[in-house]
């Protein structure tokens, strides 16, 4: 028996990822991918490039629906999301869990996220903070200027592609939430350790009236991120509008090579998010343990896949108390394990580091190991590997104003103790590149509506369209 | 090697250097003796490198008795990159040295800060200590410190002049002229195995020929990757960015003149053997002036030898690079030296006729699973399994004095434990050799992410 071969065995038969094109759902295994991070096999049907294209000369499908109507129709899509009464998300979450490093508990709580995301005033609200005015959606919105000029303005549907992350699928219905309210002709594509969720959500729309313009104004399809043959034949402006993609580095250098006049990118970017604790968290025993259990909470955000999950905490203190907190962090990270699961273990090169480190035990302190039950990393500085998998390094500073420099435009969320000190380090934050100021422990929470990654998304989708009028008589 | 002793496995293996055969050891005979050897080693060694203290702690290994006990005690490659990089950003050479001790095996002596002013300077106290520190001269991210003694420099050149003897039938002889053409960067092993080569392959009566353009010493490297550290931190200003771009436009330049001067050196030395050592990104270029010169395989002696590698990284070049290359020096396929090896390593698996690589009895090969964390045995009781496996390679050089020998590596090999088409019976690897970094998916996308991924890299 060749042992070789026996380890290395992909489940068969392969998972199945079926496309959505265009209000129809599309069967065929013609092709057999890898997932990028577990090296699982998953099979797809061929992509018909003509089929995904929606012609300029082609009105998209949702560009004169009323938006309260696709509220409505999202708001329903919604219901049908229960996970226990949808067997298209029962499918999705056991596939998910094959080709995806989250372990299945997490996917199940993030596909529950995703169906309260569809609720409609949250949808109203997030519209609200967009746009300010729903209505510019809808209609040419009249305005005279100060020189009496008359002129109508509309938030006029985009055409857009959809480059969405594998690493959290409640993203899927997020982008299919604005894609739709934003009225787009929209494409998704799909990434290799995900290639289900946003398809699963489509069928339910069709399950709820297949006839809709809105699973009509929508396709989801798969190819390998940075195939030429694809995304030279369709990322051009007589096709689409924006990309709005997620990632860093590879994923987004692939995307810049398309983009020019008339294409443009929309991008989240990669993002680091961390604390900042205050000497305040030792003022007594219980504090203490508060604060640690506050961030193990927000290191843990989806065993620490999610670009709002701390990373690295500065922590005022003197070596006694920062060790202390260190351990009782560690305990808490492993504590999340009951509910959440372990993260996969570290990777071979950060268990070598984090290994020599401990080595090092005059310059560093390691609490835990790297099985992915919660490591713990003290350091003068923050570390030079990525924390991943539960891990959290923990830089002591003499003042939180100290860790500034540390900040970049990588930053997105910080978590602060005590809640009264996010006022005094918010525009040194800002300055610095960060984006989001949070109370530690809520970095996982979102304020419905509010700016992300420095930007309101929508409102960058649309196309701004004006209509002048010339001046007013009279 | 001035240690050796009789009772030692490790020095019985690894004296069998000068052996005629050392590639012929089978299996089933060299692995006992590894296994003594590898124990001899831990014994050893434990109580000396910090890392691998830890190491056999963690995983409860004080003994090894078969060939799954090593898997525990085998480092990654970036056990030797895990300083903190801030640290030479920062100079702070006092840290860096203690870390350095972590992954040795001789004690690194707290040096004279006041005296370093910089990485070179840093570098030539610990050679005063006997602690000679090879770095990768990876130029866009963290530079590898590998501690080294005297005599891993010394087994490092000596083991490839043997090989390069039983490989080609070329022995040396000191009877032609050694040009050393590949443009690495001035590490002490590599400064140590060219000038072996020139001992022991060029002609008394004729200079050897060295790549004449800038040495780029560790220290110029490494200014490099410091550079990208603080342009990520916004700590580099804008003009020092545009300095440091000005000097690596005139690296460039200088290796692009190095063409003509190395084209001279080997037209005018074509009435000569040659002992050529390069790699065959710069040396396609070198053929390409001169061949444009007028001069082909025919001009150059038929029993020319040497040791060309891989040097590819960011060329272009046509298909039959390799060919072109050979044949405008005459170079007879069977005349060259194919070593398959790595820095971390003293020692290359050497490639035989039929085109494997084979292991030397002092090097124990260990195939592993992709994850690197299970033994993929070779052998079921008395019968070693049949036909090749892939697998990763991992490896214990017991050769290696200044560091540990076990190593992981980042490649994915066929390997088979039976005997070669060529007739040798040692453990051997197929030609084609992938790095795992490269066969995996590069579509991963994900919110989370650092500054890196913004940032511009430098040159």
């Amino acid at each position: 028996m060749n042992q070789a071969i026996q380890l290395k065995s992909a489940p068969d038969p392969a998972a199945h990822a079926p496309f959505f094109v265009r209000g129809a759902l599309v069967e065929g295994h013609e092709v057999r991918h890898r997932s990028r991070d577990l090296g699982v096999d998953f099979t797809t049907p061929m992509i018909d490039l003509d089929a995904i294209i929606t012609p300029r000369t082609e009105p998209g499908p949702l560009f004169e629906v009323e938006l309260s109507e696709i509220v409505d129709f999202l708001v329903e899509t919604g219901r049908r999301m229960t996970l226990e009464r949808n067997a298209h998300l029962q499918a999705c979450a056991r596939r998910i869990a094959a080709t995806n490093v989250l372990p299945r508990v997490v996917i199940e709580q993030n596909i529950r996220m995703a169906a309260d995301y569809l609720k409609k005033e949250r949808l109203m609200e997030l519209v609200e903070q967009n746009f300010g005015n729903p209505k510019l959606l809808d209609e040419w919105i009249e305005r005279v200027d100060s020189t009496g000029r008359r002129s109508f303005t509309r938030a006029f549907p985009p055409r857009l592609i959809h480059v969405l992350p594998g690493n959290s699928p409640v993203v899927s219905v997020q982008s299919i939430a604005m894609g739709a309210m934003v009225k787009a002709v929209n494409l998704f594509k799909m990434g290799s350790s995900d290639p289900f969720m946003a398809v699963a959500i489509l069928r339910t729309m069709l399950d709820v009236d297949a006839s809709h313009p809105v699973p009509r104004s929508m396709s989801a399809v798969y190819w390998r991120g940075g195939d030429q043959q694809v995304e030279r034949a369709i990322y051009r402006p007589q096709y689409f509008d924006k990309i709005v993609a997620w990632g860093g580095g590879d994923a987004i250098n692939n995307v810049i090579k398309y983009l020019g006049p008339g294409l443009q990118l929309v991008s989240f970017d990669p993002k680091t998010s961390i604390s900042m604790i205050g000497v305040e968290a030792f003022a007594s025993d219980e504090s203490l343990g508060e604060v640690a259990r506050a961030a193990a909470h927000d290191v843990g955000i989806l065993n620490q896949e999610a670009c709002v999950a701390s990373r690295i905490l500065f922590l005022e203190g003197d070596r006694t108390q920062v060790d202390r907190f260190c351990q009782r962090l560690q305990q808490e990270l492993a504590a999340l394990d009951a509910t959440s699961g372990k993260a996969p273990p570290l990777p071979r090169d950060m268990t070598e580091e984090v290994e020599s480190l401990r080595a090092m035990d005059e310059d560093f302190g390691v609490w835990g190991v790297g099985d992915g039950s919660g490591l713990v990393v003290r350091s003068d500085q923050p570390v030079d590997f990525h924390p991943i998998n539960k891990t959290a390094n923990v830089v002591p500073v003499k003042s939180l104003g100290d860790a500034l420099k540390y900040i970049n435009v990588a930053t997105q969320t910080v978590g602060v103790y005590p809640p009264a000190r996010q006022a005094e380090l918010r525009n040194g934050l800002a300055s610095g590149g960060a984006q989001r100021i949070v109370r530690l422990g809520d970095a996982g929470g979102t304020s419905v509506g509010a700016p992300h990654d420095a930007m309101y998304p929508m409102h960058r989708f649309v196309h701004w369209i004006v209509h002048e009028d010339g001046h007013v008589r009279g | 090697m001035d240690t050796l002793s009789p009772t030692s496995e490790v020095d019985r293996l690894v004296r069998l250097v000068d052996s005629q055969n050392p590639f012929d050891m089978p299996f089933s005979e060299v692995l006992p003796r590894q296994l003594a050897a590898v124990n001899e080693r831990l014994k050893d060694r434990i109580g000396k490198i910090k890392l691998l203290q830890n190491r056999a702690q963690a995983g409860g290994i004080g003994e090894i008795g078969r060939m799954a006990d090593v898997v525990p005690l085998l480092f990654a490659h970036t056990a030797y990159k895990s300083y903190p990089e801030a640290w030479l950003v920062e100079k702070k050479w006092d840290r860096l040295g203690r870390w350095l001790d972590t992954v040795s095996t001789n004690r690194v002596q707290p040096l004279e800060p006041e005296r370093i002013k910089s990485l070179d300077d840093w570098l030539e106290q610990l050679q005063a200590q006997g602690h000679f520190v090879n770095c990768s001269s990876g130029t866009t991210g963290k530079c590898a410190m590998m501690n080294a003694s005297a005599a891993d420099l010394h087994m490092a050149g000596h083991t490839l002049v043997q090989a390069h003897a039983w490989a080609t039938g070329i022995a040396p002889q000191r009877d032609r002229r050694a040009l050393m053409l590949a443009p690495v960067a001035t590490t002490p092993r590599n400064v140590a195995t060219q000038k072996l080569m020139v001992e022991r392959f060029n002609a008394p009566d004729v200079e050897p020929f060295f790549y004449p353009a800038l040495p780029m010493t560790i220290g110029s490297i490494t200014e490099m990757v410091v550079l990208r550290k603080r342009i990520a931190e916004g700590t580099a200003k804008p003009a020092e960015i545009a300095c440091y771009e000005q000097k690596a436009a005139q690296r460039e330049r200088a290796m692009d003149e190095a063409v003509g001067a190395v084209a001279d050196a080997l037209i005018g030395s074509r009435d000569r053997k040659l002992y050529i050592m390069g790699l065959f990104g710069p040396m396609y270029k070198v053929a390409e002036l001169v061949r444009a010169r007028g001069y082909a395989g025919r001009d150059f002696s038929a029993e020319n030898t040497g040791f060309i590698g891989g040097g590819l990284k960011r060329e272009k070049l046509p298909a039959n690079y390799r060919e072109y290359t050979l044949e405008t020096f005459n170079l007879a396929p069977h005349h060259l030296f194919h070593g398959y090896g790595m820095q971390e390593l003293n020692t290359n698996a050497v490639r035989c006729k039929a085109g494997r690589y084979h292991m030397a009895p002092w090097v124990m090969l260990l195939l592993l699973d992709e994850s690197g964390e299970h033994l993929i045995e070779p052998a079921s009781g008395a019968h070693p399994a049949g036909g090749e496996h892939e697998g990763r390679a991992a490896f214990f050089d017991l050769s290696l004095e200044g560091r540990w020998g076990g190593l992981i590596s980042g490649d994915k090999i066929r390997a088979t434990w039976e005997t070669c088409a060529c007739g040798h019976r040692s453990p051997s690897i197929h030609e084609n050799i992938l790095r795992y970094a490269d066969t995996a998916g590069g579509d991963k996308i994900a919110c989370a992410g650092t500054i890196d991924a913004y940032v511009r890299g430098v040159a």
